[in-house]
């Protein structure tokens, strides 16, 4: 076990897959000598062949990928920010997404898009900045997943990889220099399973990618006042529903943060499926944080107004208990 | 280009197919038996059946929203078509597509695409796959001359150029997007003139004509398998009907329809051809149109009297999990 950054779990995860499987290859723009950087220096041990830079073609990477996934390569695709996936987006909707269903599962596209979504003054502005996760989950036949941590990064990647589904694979710009345990030896992370990323007993937190981390350090800030269990649901499709209800059935609180715009948001799916399950049991209304309905502005002082901040969730949190 | 008597016969078997094929499934939308979105490809029918014949079993044909024709061609069967427009488990799909998303995995022909130009990226990707693995295959993208301005176009035929991958673009020019006349589409002359700007061959070929289509298939589907990269191929033709069932096709002139019903209909060319080379006969032509017309008959009586999918399987294989590997 050593400390990495979330960066190279990532990194080990394709080396390790790649080594594994010959017909997992890389593909994206600049991804040899450019950009946040998880797919550098495997072109050293791989080649140009199986790492490819592409043309910036966010619609051919895309959809390139679906076809090579159709004929059996398991192709990851590096989209340079979430926002340009909208570039590809039929790709994945109309095509990706449909394959299996339309051919009663005699064709499969086991495909990975990794994208870097979120902010916290990256200074990407609009269209640089974006948490498009909550969109796709709205669309059946692909998986989610947004890990928060390095050790979940590369388990989460290796079953992704290694998945028979088109699995969107979205991290947090600013979890890439992270650091964590990750063991150098091959494990997978199965989807559909939460971690409970701290044990409580007064309130739920249900937090995702970066915000794991801020929600972490507002339950240890607050440690003394509210017992607050943190839960990661690591992957949003699957969702693993159990594991909420059966700590919310505890708490009897629930609050919800995700970077997604509240609105539309998977803030609200989650609290919609819980209550079904667990209404009779709450001490006090289920709450949700995310971004305001409002484009992501460019000003570092405009931008925290518009994104969930640690702020923000300690906020929320002493209001649940404020009666 | 010798090709034999049987092959012949063969070929103009397939397009009659088609043709009495689709007229069929025409009718039974139009006498409001059968819903959902039909599009034919009258006039067409030399295009699918030269393609299909110049390929080889393994090479990889992505088709389109008028596509009947492409997988007629290849041997999926009248009944299973018919059948999946009727929405009936014996269905190519099992009742999950109707006309438009067929799939035929038996014959490596992919879901067809319902999106203009959405299978040119897809089909990119099954040659690139073919590129890394080696297999010696080709694959092939139909669409029509509307998706030539779609993006996916540009992005895709620049990057087949740029890595070389074993694809050949057919873009079935039958002059209409729709309702749009392509000249209302496009400023450009020929289609396959954006090939130059792929660096790619761009030939345009007379696609009613059956031979043609099959030798020019045939040199740019070798060349791709001999590691010469892709291609793009025009063939020019008339959609002789509407762009969907239901669609009379208010928006053309009579007179240009008129003329290309008479000079051009592919089918009509080919039987005249064979019949001058006295590949056929007028008693041959009668037995071969009754015997389809038999097979399309009791094919439509299949889907009737086929069974309905099963309700409880309406979500089965949204994902693919381990357990279907098995």
């Amino acid at each position: 076990m050593s400390k990495c950054m979330y960066v190279e779990a990532l990194r080990m995860a394709l080396r390790e897959e790649m080594r594994r499987d010959k017909n997992v290859f890389v593909m994206g723009e600049d991804i040899t000598r450019y950009g946040f950087g998880a797919n550098r220096g495997l072109v050293d041990e791989f080649g140009a062949e199986r790492v490819r830079n592409t043309p910036i073609s966010e619609a051919a990477i895309i959809g390139s990928a679906v076809g090579a996934a159709l004929r059996g390569m398991r192709p990851v695709a590096e989209i340079m920010f979430v926002d340009f996936i909208m570039i590809g987006m039929d790709q994945i909707v109309n095509q990706a997404a449909k394959m299996s269903y339309l051919s009663n599962g005699e064709l499969s596209v086991p495909m990975v898009i990794r994208a870097p979504e979120g902010t916290e003054w990256f200074g990407g502005g609009a269209q640089h900045s974006q948490t498009l996760h909550s969109i796709f989950m709205n669309i059946p036949g692909i998986k989610l997943v947004i890990p928060s941590d390095p050790y979940d990064a590369k388990g989460l990647l290796k079953s992704a990889i290694r998945d028979d589904n088109p699995v969107l694979f979205f991290e947090h710009k600013q979890l890439y220099t992270q650091k964590g345990e990750v063991p150098e030896e091959d494990y997978t992370i199965p989807f559909g399973k939460a971690a409970i990323k701290r044990e409580g007993e007064d309130l739920t937190l249900i937090a995702t990618s970066w915000m794991v981390k801020h929600s972490l350090e507002v339950a240890e800030e607050l440690k003394n006042e509210i017992s607050i269990e943190v839960i990661d649901p690591r992957t949003l499709v699957p969702l693993d529903k159990d594991t909420i209800i059966k700590s919310v059935k505890k708490t009897g609180r629930l609050l919800v943060v995700d970077e997604s715009p509240v609105n539309g948001g998977i803030q609200g799916e989650i609290i919609s499926a819980v209550m079904e399950e667990s209404f009779w049991n709450m001490e006090f209304p289920p709450k949700r944080i995310g971004s305001l309905n409002t484009p992501i502005p460019f000003s570092e002082y405009l931008e925290k107004e518009v994104i969930p901040t640690k702020e923000k969730i300690k906020k929320e949190i002493l209001n649940i208990f404020s009666s | 280009m010798t090709i034999s008597k049987d092959k012949k016969i063969r070929m103009f078997k397939t397009m009659s197919r088609i043709r009495t094929f689709e007229d069929r499934l025409q009718k039974i939308y139009r006498d409001g038996k059968l819903d959902g979105h039909l599009h034919t490809s009258h006039g067409q029918e030399a295009i699918a059946t030269g393609v299909i014949e110049a390929l080889s079993d393994q090479d990889i044909v992505f088709s389109n929203h008028r596509g009947h024709g492409h997988f007629l061609a290849r041997g999926t069967s009248p009944r299973s078509i018919i059948a999946e427009c009727y929405g009936k488990v014996t269905g190519t799909n099992k009742g999950r597509s109707g006309s438009m998303y067929i799939v035929d995995t038996k014959r490596v022909m992919p879901v067809a695409s319902g999106i203009v130009g959405g299978n040119i990226c897809v089909a990119t990707g099954s040659a690139l796959a073919s590129h890394l693995k080696k297999d010696n295959a080709v694959t092939i993208s139909f669409f029509g001359d509307g998706a030539t301005n779609i993006g996916f176009f540009h992005e895709s035929l620049n990057m087949a150029s740029l890595w070389n991958l074993p694809i050949v673009y057919i873009c079935e020019n039958n002059q209409y997007g729709e309702a749009t006349k392509r000249e209302e589409h496009q400023k450009i002359e020929k289609i396959s003139d954006r090939a130059s700007a792929y660096s790619m061959p761009g030939v345009t070929i007379d696609g009613t004509d059956l031979m043609t289509v099959y030798e020019s298939v045939k040199k740019v589907v070798d060349r791709a398998r001999e590691g010469g990269g892709p291609a793009l191929l025009e063939c020019v033709v008339y959609r002789l009907r509407g762009h969907s069932a239901g669609d009379v096709g208010p928006y053309r002139p009579k007179k240009e329809e008129d003329e290309w019903n008479i000079k051009y209909d592919p089918i009509k060319k080919f039987k005249e051809e064979l019949l001058e080379q006295k590949i056929l006969n007028n008693q041959l032509v009668e037995e071969i149109e009754g015997e389809i017309e038999k097979e399309i008959e009791e094919a439509v009586n299949f889907a009737l009297d086929s069974d309905a999918p099963i309700a409880e399987t309406v979500s089965k294989y949204v994902y693919r999990e381990e357990e279907d590997n098995e």
